[in-house]
């Protein structure tokens, strides 16, 4: 059996939906973070397979690829240090305890 | 290699662990870098271990340490929403996966797959010039603002 182009979509769509489910269930921050991290593996999983099944003579996906891990690794940078402060703050990585806010 | 990677990645999702699911991510991320591999991108491969495997996930492990008491690390890691949630991204999954065998079945690869690193160094600093600088942009922007965040209050200007 020769690999198709809906097996990788099919693929990359179940890891898009594990990275939602444990963006929304987990308590933890840095457990969100990870989530976060997989729903955008599986955007680069699509990315690579559209640009090798479709144009298979330009490099266009692999581009975008190489930007979204590049705003991946900003974004984790940003995140890891706000995760950092708040520890510092309230002692607690739970998001149920960031309820500061609330009046 | 799929059953592998889901299997992590549920791992990643589920695990009472934060430490043990970052491990299960690490080697998850691995597994993307050899699906790129197979799908021609070599370039892509090598920059998704350099970057993810041995940059993000070293950072992610460094804030893990620094912010679990060892003693409450087995904590319950869902809250109560799960069920929900967990339904909300079976019908997400289920949708995407119907739409894609509906439009993208029997689309095969034709070509030899190439060496790709002198093409993307060309589309990177000729037709990507504008984003490529403003990435740039985006990198000092973050790095600033993890700089600030790390800071002490009293530190603050």
């Amino acid at each position: 059996m020769t690999l198709s182009l809906h097996h990788f979509l099919m693929l990359s769509a179940i890891l898009f939906g594990i990275g939602i489910y444990g963006v929304l269930s987990r308590r933890n921050i840095l457990g969100i973070l990870m989530s976060i991290e997989l729903m955008f593996n599986a955007a680069n999983i699509n990315l690579i397979a559209f640009n090798h099944f479709l144009y298979p003579n330009q490099v266009w996906g692999q581009g975008f690829v190489i930007f979204v891990m590049t705003l991946a690794a900003a974004e984790a940078v940003v995140g890891l240090s706000l995760v950092l402060a708040i520890y510092r703050n309230i002692k607690s990585v739970y998001t149920e305890k960031l309820n500061i806010l609330h009046g | 290699m799929a059953a592998l990677l889901i299997g992590l990645s549920l791992v990643v999702v589920t695990s009472r662990s934060v430490f043990r699911s970052a491990i299960a991510l690490t080697a998850a991320l691995g597994v993307v870098a050899g699906l790129f591999a197979l799908l021609g991108a070599d370039f892509v491969a090598a920059g998704q271990l350099l970057i993810y495997v041995g940059g993000i996930m070293i950072i992610m492990l460094f804030a893990i340490m620094f912010s679990h008491r060892p003693a409450v690390g087995l904590d319950r890691q869902t809250n109560d929403q799960w069920l929900w949630g967990a339904l909300f991204a079976l019908a997400v999954a289920c949708g995407l996966i119907v739409q894609f065998r509906a439009v993208y079945r029997g689309v095969f690869s034709t070509t030899v797959s190439m060496p790709t690193t002198i093409s993307i160094g060309r589309l990177l600093l000729g037709d990507m010039v504008v984003p490529f600088e403003a990435i740039s942009l985006v990198l000092l922007a973050a790095l600033v603002g993890a700089v600030y965040f790390g800071m002490d209050y009293e530190e603050r200007l």
